[in-house]
């Protein structure tokens, strides 16, 4: 129902600003005011080029037309929207048409105002608080006759912040008193700035105990309070986010690791291997569906599975030809994979250039939830969505299924598991595929919040391993709480210490930890000495 | 403590060399060892034995220096008459003292020579600097000739040690021992791997060693332990179960229920 | 009486020292064209090997014979070169682009005053102590709190690296007081002597050369000693080593702070003959690669560290030269072939080959016989 209407609206708009902007000037008045209820952006956009000269009109002999030159270079009907081809002829007997001055004072204020009557709940949003910014009196109206019609509490609330706001400047005796009160009790933070403007205006003015000073103090007070909690909470939830970015990509090289002994350096390269086969599949789409088509918002379920697939099928091949010589011998499987790794490196740099490649984020994954004034944005969330479900299909994995219980006998005694029938060769495989899978699934979340190019893994690596030796090798439930510890810690300590000695400071900290817990936090015993 | 002293014979007139009283041990919840007192002779050869987890592997290693126990007391009772308290101190400084360990699996130094094995395990010239201006004496070669002959490996004097078999890898473990010339020998499993014949050249071994040492043996192979066995004590989760002759250890109903109690299930299982 | 062994082994150390002299003897009396020429800038270019070779050396030392693969090695090199690097910035004096006696990037970044820790360096003795215990104390404290707490093996790797990363993020910092991205260059003179005459690079590459047949005598005074074979032994067994009473966390420790100073130096070598030292020196693929010249050479060799780091480097100017995308392929695809193939090394082929041929030998004549 509502995008119905939306559309109705927005024709009616394009038709309203057509007659406008020929009708006589006794009669644009009446129009204006017709086109004040729209609230189609539309309005903005042909205001702009009347303004600077972009509407032309056509008189020919089935009347005057009225045409909008716009950027890309071709006619379009004001009144449709349609776009016209236009004979050579045609193109030279256009006349520009101009706006007076006063339509262009009175078209201002509603083109100003429009966003408050935008369908989207965002936009009048921030149109509410922009105009709320902007402390101009001619805004205050508009603001306080949304107020009545208004549907949705979330722009309830920012239009009486911005009118609060603005009335800090432009109301008169209590109603500043009042304003100040209210944006107290909204913690606002856009208001701060506002405050202490109010603050020196009154001192300047020789009020220095007055009662709205006395207010002020104690709303930027409350403010200020309000803005370390958020802040606190932001590096929370960072810290959150980037853990479980490390947990995806350290569950491989924990799995890897405790399971065969191998410590596999180019597991940083299946990471970009991810973010590579992301790119691809965006680029797939955009080619087949275009970027705007609403197929393309699926590009990103596509390449979740896919990375996954491509990467654990390269793994496969790695192990079969070279990994398979190096069990128990991690040394040499340092050595060996970081050769691999060079080689891959090189390879995305001849394939993909050495440059990043762009990928965008799909639609769903943009914007923020809001949670009482603290955003936090769809793509982190999703982050934490993964790493949850990448904790709960390898605890599934692992407990549920017979692989599962190959890799942990495996694990626990290769010998034994060997003797005992479990094909020892297949099950390596599989779970050298399985972390490099993981990897490349770590790639292709990471593809959402940073770049993709040859060496997006590296990045990520030195951290990995820290969280592996931290969470005691091959325990997946350690390596878990490592990730989220050192996620947190790095983002508790970057405000303060900023992202370099952040990261020199976690390391030392780990160091520390060791001094500790040398076999991180769940060492296993084992009984041969030289091990 | 008070429970220590309970069992504490009176080791001021009797000649003992080590004395563990009152020792608990717990990894992450799981008591390998409760309560446990142990009490060795000096130049006496006392065989372990027990079922599996219980805990002889990590009473070892507490005596070694390389499992830090949570509560109670060992004490090495030096020839000097001084009392030594081992719980905190490292390996190396445990090992210094006069307590040679040999582990199941032999560990020796696979590329270097038998000989080189033999010189690395002499009881002096181990700090940084000694060893940097170490030149081997003839009493040195003399001592290395001696162990070389007692096991028996004089013939391989100059090979790798990593081409040895693996019944002379242990015999060559235990001669690096002797090459230490300790006070305590803590040996575990030493004829695990080993055949008969070589077996019971190690039991003759082991039995030669007593009153100039003192000996821990823990062991399985209940033949074995039946040819140098003295005094026996049976550890059972990580609590000494009994101790006695071995003939009167092995008719303790006790015992036997700890033995055949397990064997019983487990041929149920089976 | 000296064995057969230790007559080979003089008559090799005599050889290599002979050719090694003739480049700067070819470049100050050889002719100046033809296939004998040798120029200014090639002494200095294998004056940059002979410190890599060095480099390869003290982690073999490591690596080769102490079984503790040390991915940090880069680190210790970069740190000597940075502290050669102090004395030769401050040499320039006022030479610099702003005509001023603080080094330019300190002028540009708007420092009034030199640093305090910069001042000692003014004093070549001081520096040349400085470039070889300054890293010789960064791995005493790390190896400190690695060893005591029984880091070994792989994590002992990890952990290095992970130093190296750190410290190389904090070099790359401007406020660092090292030049950050940019690090040091320019240099003028060293202990008086312009850097660009002939004599000066002839000198420099003559010091490397001793340094490298220093480190090589060390490495063979402590392979001959006790202290060699209880390195090797904490190498194939640790905790038999630690339960004979030996502490191998000093042993550790001491091998691991020698080899820092040893990277040190060479490091403080390399910065004159290569003009300039950055914090890319000290990046972990750096170390890495260092790891792949003992590797190729053969580790736990003597001379294997010297011909892989010589060989590597001769191939890695030459690929990038002919074939600039493929040096990280093949270089890579080195790496793999060695460990899988070859894992002992040139030195170890040539070893298996030599043996294989003296069994032939022994057969064919006991054939004859």
């Amino acid at each position: 129902m509502l995008l119905s209407s939306a559309i109705l609206e927005a024709r009616s708009a394009r038709v309203i600003l057509s007659d406008l902007i020929l009708a006589e000037e006794e009669t644009q008045a009446a129009l204006l005011e017709e086109l004040a209820e729209s609230g189609d952006q539309v309005i903005a956009e042909i205001y702009e080029a009347w303004r600077s000269g972009g509407v032309y009109t056509l008189s020919d002999d089935s009347g005057t037309r009225l045409l909008l030159f716009n950027e890309a270079q071709e006619w379009t009907l004001v009144a449709t929207g349609e776009v016209v081809s236009l004979s050579e002829a045609e193109a030279s007997a256009v006349e520009k048409e101009r706006a007076s001055r006063a339509v262009r004072k009175l078209m201002k204020s509603i083109v100003d105002t429009l966003g408050l009557k935008s369908v989207d709940e965002r936009v009048r949003i921030d149109a509410a608080l922009k105009l709320g910014l902007s402390q101009k009196p001619e805004y205050i109206e508009p603001l306080k006759a949304r107020l009545e019609t208004e549907p949705s509490k979330n722009v309830l609330k920012s239009i009486r912040e911005a009118l609060a706001i603005s009335l800090l400047v432009n109301g008169e005796g209590d109603e500043v008193f009042g304003a100040v009160k209210e944006l107290t009790s909204m913690k606002s933070i856009a208001a701060r700035g506002f405050l202490e403007k109010l603050i020196r205006a009154e001192e300047k003015a020789g009020r220095l105990g007055s009662e709205v000073v006395a207010a002020s103090s104690n709303a930027l007070l409350v403010i200020e309070e309000h803005i370390n909690m958020l802040e606190f909470f932001g590096s929370f939830f960072r810290g959150f986010s980037t853990g479980s970015v490390l947990l995806i990509v350290s569950f491989g090289l924990a799995i890897t690791f405790g399971l065969m002994g191998i410590i596999n350096m180019a597991h940083g390269e299946f990471v970009a291997i991810g973010g590579y086969v992301t790119f691809m599949v965006q680029t797939f789409f955009i080619n087949t569906w275009g970027l705007s088509s609403s197929a393309f918002g699926w590009y990103f379920v596509v390449s979740l599975p896919l990375s996954f697939l491509v990467a654990a099928g390269i793994g496969l091949l790695l192990e079969k030809s070279i990994i398979r010589f190096l069990y128990r011998r991690p040394l040499e499987s340092l050595l060996c994979t970081w050769g691999i790794s060079m080689i891959m490196q090189q390879c995305f740099r001849l394939i993909f250039g050495a440059a990043n490649v762009q990928v965008n984020n799909p639609t769903w994954l943009m914007g923020s939830l809001n949670f009482g004034g603290f955003n936090m944005s769809y793509t982190r969330l999703f982050i934490m969505f993964i790493a949850l479900v990448v904790v709960i299909m390898t605890w599934l994995l692992l407990r549920k299924t017979n692989l599962g219980l190959h890799i942990r006998a495996v694990m626990q005694n290769r010998g034994m598991a060997s003797s005992l029938g479990i094909p020892v060769a297949r099950v390596n495989s599989m779970t050298f595929a399985l972390g490099c899978g993981l990897a490349a699934l770590g790639g292709s979340v990471l593809s959402q919040i940073g770049n993709v190019g040859p060496l997006m893994g590296q990045a990520y690596i030195v951290d990995s391993f820290m969280v592996v030796v931290i969470g005691s090798v091959g325990n997946l439930l350690g390596a878990g709480l490592s990730a989220m510890g050192i996620g947190l810690v790095d983002q508790l300590l970057q405000p303060s210490l900023g992202p370099v000695m952040g990261k020199i400071t976690v390391f030392f900290v780990i160091i520390l930890f060791l001094q500790w817990r040398p076999g991180g936090l769940f060492p296993s015993r084992s009984r041969s000495l030289d091990d | 403590m008070t429970t220590a002293h309970h069992h504490d014979p009176l080791y001021k007139d009797t000649p003992l060399i080590l004395s563990v009283s009152g020792v608990n041990k717990a990894f992450d919840g799981f008591k390998a060892i409760n309560d446990l007192n142990f009490y060795l002779e000096e130049g006496e050869l006392r065989t372990i034995i027990g079922p599996n987890g219980a805990g002889k592997s990590t009473f070892m290693d507490i005596i070694t220096g390389r499992t830090v126990p949570d509560s109670g007391t060992v004490t090495f009772h030096g020839k000097d008459g001084h009392d030594i308290n081992l719980a905190k101190m490292r390996e190396f400084e445990i090992n210094r003292l006069g307590i040679g360990r040999k582990f199941q699996t032999p560990s020796v130094y696979k590329s270097h020579t038998v000989y080189d094995n033999l010189v690395l395990s002499l009881n002096h010239a181990r700090g940084v600097f000694k060893t940097l201006f170490y030149r081997e004496s003839a009493e040195d070669k003399e001592r290395i000739m001696e162990v070389l002959k007692t096991i028996r490996l004089e013939a391989r004097v100059n090979d790798l040690a990593g081409m040895l078999s693996h019944g002379q890898k242990q015999w060559l473990e235990i001669g690096m021992l002797l090459a230490q010339d300790p006070s305590i020998l803590l040996i575990d499993e030493p004829a695990a791997g080993m055949s008969d014949e070589e077996t019971e050249r190690t039991g003759e071994l082991l039995l030669s060693l007593e009153k100039k040492h003192s000996l821990i043996v823990i062991e399985h192979d209940m033949e074995f332990i039946r040819q140098i066995a003295r005094k026996v004590t049976v550890l059972h989760q990580g609590h000494v179960l009994k101790e006695g002759t071995f003939d009167k250890v092995k008719s303790d109903p006790g015992v036997i229920e700890v033995y055949l109690g397990r064997q019983g299930k487990k041929s149920e299982t089976n | 009486m000296l064995s057969t062994e230790n007559k080979k082994e003089i008559g090799i150390f005599c050889i290599v020292t002979g050719l090694l002299m003739l480049i700067p003897m070819l470049n100050a009396w050889g002719p100046e064209t033809g296939t004998l020429a040798v120029s200014s800038f090639q002494v200095s270019l294998w004056g940059k090997y002979l410190t890599y070779a060095i480099l390869a050396m003290s982690l073999n030392l490591l690596w080769g014979y102490t079984g503790l693969l040390c991915l940090c090695q880069s680190l210790f090199f970069a740190l000597g070169a940075y502290m050669m690097g102090m004395y030769l910035m401050l040499m320039i004096g006022d030479r610099g682009a702003y005509g001023s006696m603080l080094p330019d990037f300190m002028v540009f970044l708007g420092y009034q005053d030199l640093p305090i820790h910069w001042k000692p360096f003014y004093s070549f003795w001081f520096t040349a102590g400085a470039v070889m215990w300054v890293p010789g104390l960064v791995a005493l404290i790390f190896g400190f709190l690695a060893f005591r707490s029984r880091i070994k093996g792989v994590y002992f790797s990890i952990l290095t690296q992970a130093l190296t990363y750190a410290c190389c993020l904090l070099f790359f910092r401007n406020d660092f007081t090292f030049g950050g991205n940019n690090g040091f260059t320019d240099f003028k003179d060293i202990l008086g002597h312009s850097l660009n005459d002939p004599s000066t690079t002839r000198w420099l590459y003559i010091s490397s050369v001793l340094l490298l047949l220093a480190t090589y005598l060390i490495t063979s005074g402590l392979l001959a000693s006790k202290f060699g074979k209880v390195q090797q032994a904490i190498r194939d067994s640790e905790n038999r080593v630690l339960f004979s009473g030996y502490s191998t966390t000093s042993f550790k420790l001491v091998i691991f702070g020698l080899s820092a100073m040893i990277a040190g130096a060479a490091g403080a070598l390399y910065v004159p003959q290569v003009g300039g030292i950055n914090p890319s020196a000290m990046e972990a693929a750096k170390s890495l690669e260092v790891v792949v010249w003992v590797a190729v050479g053969g580790r736990g060799t003597k001379w294997g560290p010297v011909i892989g780091a010589i060989l590597v480097n001769l191939l890695k100017s030459f690929t990038t030269q002919a074939f600039p995308d493929y040096w990280l392929i093949i270089m890579g695809g080195l790496f793999v072939f060695v460990v899988l193939m070859m894992p002992d090394g040139i030195v170890g082929v040539y070893k298996q080959a030599k043996n294989k041929i003296a069994q032939k030998r022994s057969l064919q004549t006991e054939a004859t016989v």
